[in-house]
């Protein structure tokens, strides 16, 4: 018998969970869900999804591998994703990318006579900047007639967010890590104004339907006799083809300035940084890690030269969403398997949800063989006052191995953030940092960018 | 603002008498269900207008070579 690990964070569906067992990622499904799964597979769905890497592999295993007392129908073994992300986590590229994605296997399976079980943005995962959806316990056969059953969860956890993010120009990460459904209609409903409603999508998706469910809450629905709105097959497919040409239409205020940028970004050049991607290289391709963190990615030029060098796949953190969408489109545009997400790092994605276990926290889902932290102390030790000491220790304490700069006070960047506050940060000094970091972990090499200027610090914990 | 109160004035029309259940393991929630039974016709017949209207637009778009070529093969 094995000693599988339920994952806590799999429970709404109590015909298919996932277990981790070492490195192995098992899914059970359970006797009530087999004849769904069953059918979803000798149709040749599943496979054809996965052909097109729409869908997560999949094998089947016996059965009594997870030794669970009451018995799956079948166990299924996914290949292990470099990195689990959460919407909340995701900027506005990505989070459009996944809501298009998810309608496409909704209309895939659709057309090979399937439907979802539910609309969770949860279900989506990304390779690189890549969409994968991965509940393969979701697809049931699809009953003529019946109503789209995800389509609350879809408004609140895709269409919503957008919405927020294009028509008002609120980014959507902390609400909706503040509330893991996502956005209901009926709360975003009262933000839009009389213009976003000249759409259809707006009008009818958020706020008839807000309209509705206030109505029903009232009691004032319940009245009448009990009968199941019907949806016809045609209907179904047209509320998710207009859903999807709205999101695949939908853009950030400033898009087409944070293209430009990047466009300029993508010259980006100069001694220093030259001497940073080589000292980068130079780790990347000793280390050779599997993953990489790159802490204050920005676009990703420094992600690049590490899987350049040899770096299996990048995970960048930025808390900048223009510094993200521009990353995106750099890993779109160069073919890299980086994913760069939303992160305030004073504040990391804690673990949540129910019984604080649903959602894991960053910490217990890195599993980073190697880290990048450049141009990003100073953010934390000054920006944020986090004392220099911790900052690195928590730093060194994300992976073995990486590379820390430490730009000093008299750096440009390090003066602006001084410009407006009293310096009260005695401790912050180059001796200082060398000191944390030595206490950590050995020190493999330093190199400055200028003479007096700022220090690359490559540390290994080993 | 009329216009739109109108609207909603419509949809409400079509609502009133429905009645929603719970599916699956997911609660679908009234609004949802209510919903998509008043807009599936609206949604159908949009998709369809759209499919048209960009066969029409196909028709008389096509490059002038690509015509001759379609022209040539009949």
């Amino acid at each position: 018998m094995t000693a599988a690990a339920a994952d806590r964070g799999s429970f709404r569906d109590p015909g298919s969970r996932i277990f981790s067992d070492g490195g192995r990622i098992l899914r059970a499904i359970m006797p009530p869900a087999a004849s769904a799964y069953e059918a979803a597979r000798d149709s040749g769905l599943i496979a054809d999804l996965v052909g097109r890497r729409s869908l997560l592999a999949s094998e089947e295993r016996d059965p009594a591998c997870l030794g669970l007392e009451a018995a799956p129908a079948y166990v299924l073994e996914h290949p292990r994703l470099p990195f689990v992300s959460y919407p909340y986590e995701w900027g506005f590229a990505l989070l459009r990318r996944a809501a298009l994605h998810h309608l496409d296997v909704q209309l895939d399976a659709l057309a090979a006579g399937f439907a979802l079980s539910d609309a969770s943005a949860y279900n989506i995962q990304f390779v690189g900047p890549r969409p994968v959806f991965i509940d393969h316990g979701s697809f049931r056969p699809y009953v003529e007639g019946e109503p789209w059953i995800g389509h609350r969860q879809f408004c609140m956890q895709f269409l919503n967010p957008l919405l927020l993010w294009s028509r008002r120009g609120v980014a959507a990460n902390g609400w909706f890590r503040g509330s893991l459904e996502g956005i209901a209609p009926e709360e975003l409903a009262p933000l839009l104004s009389w213009r976003d409603n000249l759409s259809w999508t707006v009008l009818t998706h958020v706020t008839g339907q807000a309209a509705l469910q206030r109505r029903a809450n009232s009691g004032r629905l319940n009245g009448g006799k009990a009968r199941a709105p019907r949806l016809s097959r045609p209907a179904f497919e047209a509320i998710l083809t207009g859903l999807r040409g709205f999101i695949a239409r939908c853009r950030l205020r400033d898009e087409k300035t944070v293209w430009r940028d990047y466009a300029q970004d993508n010259s980006y050049a100069g001694a220093e940084a030259a001497a940073k991607r080589a000292f980068v290289a130079e780790m990347a391709a000793k280390v050779r890690p599997r993953l990489l963190f790159d802490f204050g990615c920005n676009s990703g030029d420094y992600a690049r030269a590490a899987l350049d060098a040899g770096a299996g796949s990048v995970v960048g953190f930025d808390a900048d969403h223009g510094a993200l969408e521009r990353a995106v489109g750099r890993a779109d545009a160069e073919a890299l398997d980086f994913l760069p997400l939303w992160l305030d790092a004073a504040n990391p994605s804690p673990a949540q949800g129910w019984a604080e276990a649903e959602r894991k926290g960053l910490g217990e889902r890195g599993r980073a063989d190697a880290l990048l932290a450049l141009a990003f102390v100073h953010h934390l030790a000054i920006g944020r006052n986090v004392p220099l000491a911790m900052v690195v220790d928590w730093l060194v304490g994300m992976a073995p191995v990486g590379i820390v700069e430490f730009p000093p006070k008299s750096d440009p960047m390090v003066r602006r953030l001084l410009a407006a506050r009293p310096d009260i940060f005695a401790d912050y000094d180059e001796a200082a940092f060398l000191a944390a970091v030595g206490v950590r972990a050995r020190l493999v090499r330093t190199r400055h960018l200028s003479p007096g200027g700022r220090l690359l610090a490559w540390y290994d914990r080993g | 603002m009329k216009n739109r109160r109108l609207k909603l004035a419509a949809l409400f029309a079509v609502f009133a008498a429905l009645e929603a259940p719970a599916y699956a393991y997911l609660d679908g929630a009234t609004g949802s269900m209510l919903l998509q039974a008043a807009i599936g016709g609206i949604a159908t017949w949009l998709m369809y207008s759209r499919m048209f209207a960009a066969r029409v637009r196909g028709f008389f778009s096509r490059a002038p070579a690509e015509a001759e070529a379609a022209d040539e093969a009949k």
